[in-house]
């Protein structure tokens, strides 16, 4: 028989997935479309080198954040001082970055801690339903119907200023998102035929949501980490900056730039804010990125 | 709802320590007086009734439009909200309309550029938008428009009895470009992703094969069809606008009600941080079934069907 050139093709493709060729470029789909996105990979870039900074902080600079020394009392930038100094003599750039772990750490913890949580409940609530489900999701109907930054206020004002009330808090006003979002992921799951081809072979409800539901939820998920991570950093800068988040002694960026409330230090001493006014807006805009990025890689509706 | 919260509210703020009669006494009074007097004062003040009877005849008394006072100076909570809230909306309004303006053109904009330097530029520039703290926009902008070139005043906004509209303008300028620029940035998401699903539509084909000019076809079919969902989605986000104009209205000094909230929350006067709370959940809850009346009404299917 003769072989037409199609037969060749096929034999071809035959070929190469045999040898396991075709397979492993498929496999990583995801991730070299990411990052195939240039502002995704920039965004991942600064992030990275940001997150780096702040954890080799002690490196980076020899200057104790908290140490005040009034003898060299607001200095402008120098050699000593990459970023200068505040009212009592600490070292800005040495503040930023310490300011960064905690700032950083609020922001990111909380939304995963947020993400775990939403997902957990949402997860079960949405495939299984039931009172939890009832429950949870009127509570989160309750959190939900404040305005964000209202509900932060009214929950600091209750409880009072601490950094992990702060944490506690955002975490109170974010799980609701992502419950909801996992809970309508897991709806649409449900009447996928392989969940109900699982159910046929009497596996266990936990394992098959947690196990072999969950990873197909997480991709809306994992960008609204990313998203929630930015605002949260945005929202806790806010709160310090009007005295209302953080307790001052703590650096965080938020509470550096609370030293620009004062207009003669806005007017005359820019080095105090405006460097971590930039490094907050230059890290959020990392998030975004990586956000927008994974959001292209992850959903197929908005490719194009 | 609204009751469920209200009840959540009260009994969160119940919770704080120390109580109203705490709170009124002089530190130096504090020192002298004997727990009979302040039993007395407590009793009279009806704060020794259990926790659900208080919060009934609060609840009553709200439902009644008596919001009760202020701890601090002991203003009606009423009047405090009458003059904060005009200001509010007064900023929020003008924001809406400039972000509305200004996003929809630009968005519109890059979706006719799809794919180009301007369009990609645009993008980035949006995302910066979302990205750059408020608070930290406003002050350089107070920086270099209020302290450097001395154009625009620093903040404050004048009392209401100016009736020359012309003299306001200049207050409301900074804070209000401030708070439109997130909104702008949202805005313009929303005007390219909906311009561009109007630009693949059939009736766009058949207007380019009538040998419409291109911008005929750009503003007249499309654009006015992009635009319905576009607008109404905008005005919608105006209750997130009045939660979102909070820190702005703090670093210009604008005497609206996020400025109280703020102000109630620093000295912990729990009545109003209880009322001004309660009132956005309101205004949240009223936008959200306005939005589910709405929708329905712009679905294209109930206009089909009156047509």
């Amino acid at each position: 028989m003769k072989k037409t050139s199609l037969d060749k093709k096929f034999d071809k493709l035959r070929f190469l997935e045999e040898n396991n060729k075709l397979v492993s470029k498929d496999q990583n789909r995801l991730i070299s479309k990411f990052f195939h996105n240039k502002l995704a990979v920039l965004g991942l870039v600064i992030f990275t080198i940001i997150i780096l900074a702040t954890i080799f902080a002690p490196l980076l600079s020899s200057y104790d954040p908290v140490r005040t020394d009034l003898r060299s009392m607001r200095q402008p930038p120098s050699l000593d001082h990459w970023f200068g100094t505040d009212n009592t003599g600490r070292d800005v750039f040495s503040r930023i970055l310490y300011g960064g772990r905690v700032s950083i750490f609020v922001g990111l913890g909380s939304s995963l801690m947020a993400a775990l949580i939403g997902l957990a409940i949402g997860c079960y609530g949405g495939y299984k339903g039931g009172w939890i489900d009832v429950i949870a999701l009127r509570i989160s109907e309750i959190f939900m119907s404040f305005p964000q930054i209202i509900l932060v206020l009214l929950l600091v004002s209750i409880t009072g200023q601490s950094l992990t009330n702060l944490f506690v808090i955002f975490i109170l006003t974010g799980w609701g998102g992502m419950y909801r979002l996992s809970r309508a992921r897991m709806l649409s799951l449900r009447e996928e035929e392989y969940v109900q081809a699982l159910e046929s072979f009497g596996i266990s409800t936990f394992k098959i949501c947690y196990k072999h539901m969950l990873p197909n939820a997480l991709g809306p998920v994992m960008v609204m980490i990313t998203l929630s991570t930015a605002m949260f950093i945005l929202t806790e800068a806010g709160l310090s900056f009007l005295g209302l988040g953080v307790p001052l002694n703590v650096p965080t960026w938020g509470n550096i730039l609370n030293v620009a409330t004062d207009i003669v230090v806005l007017q005359n001493y820019w080095w105090m804010w405006a460097p971590v006014g930039i490094i907050i807006s230059v890290f959020v805009l990392s998030v975004n990125f990586i956000g927008d990025g994974l959001r292209d890689s992850t959903d197929p509706s908005q490719q194009g | 709802m609204i009751f469920v919260i209200s009840f959540l509210v009260y009994f969160g703020l119940d919770l704080t320590p120390g109580d109203a009669v705490s709170h009124m006494i002089s530190p130096e009074l504090a020192a002298t007086i004997t727990p009979a007097k302040l039993e007395a004062m407590r009793e009279a003040y009806g704060l020794n009734a259990s926790f659900l009877e208080r919060y009934w005849i609060w609840l009553t008394s709200c439902l009644k439009g008596d919001f009760g006072y202020s701890m601090a100076g002991g203003v009606a909570i009423k009047d405090i909200m009458a003059k904060t809230i005009p200001a509010t909306l007064e900023l929020s309004i003008v924001a809406l309309i400039i972000s509305t303006i200004l996003g929809c053109s630009l968005g519109i904009l890059s979706a006719l550029k799809k794919g180009s330097a301007t369009d990609s530029g645009l993008t980035v520039a949006g995302m910066a938008g979302v990205s750059i703290p408020e608070f930290f926009f406003a002050l350089v902008a107070i920086l270099i428009f209020g302290m450097h070139l001395q154009w625009l005043p620093v903040g404050g906004r004048l009392l209401p009895h100016y009736e020359n509209l012309l003299d306001r303008i200049p207050n409301i300028i900074m804070p209000s470009m401030v708070l439109a620029l997130a909104l702008t940035a949202g805005a313009m998401r929303y005007s390219r992703s909906s311009m561009l699903d109007v630009l693949a539509r059939e009736f766009i084909k058949t207007a380019r094969s009538k040998g419409l000019p291109e911008w005929r076809i750009n503003i007249l079919h499309g654009f006015r069809v992009a635009l319905t969902p576009v607008v109404v989605l905008i005005g919608f986000r105006l209750p997130l606008l009045i939660g979102g104009s909070t820190i702005i209205e703090q670093v210009f000094q604008w005497p609206g009600i996020g400025n109280m909230f703020i102000r109630s929350v620093r000295a912990s006067d729990y009545p109003l941080v209880m009322m001004i709370s309660l009132m956005y959940v309101f205004v949240v809850l009223t936008a959200s079934l306005l939005i589910d009346l709405l929708t329905a009404l712009i679905d294209p299917r109930v206009r089909l069907g009156k047509e």
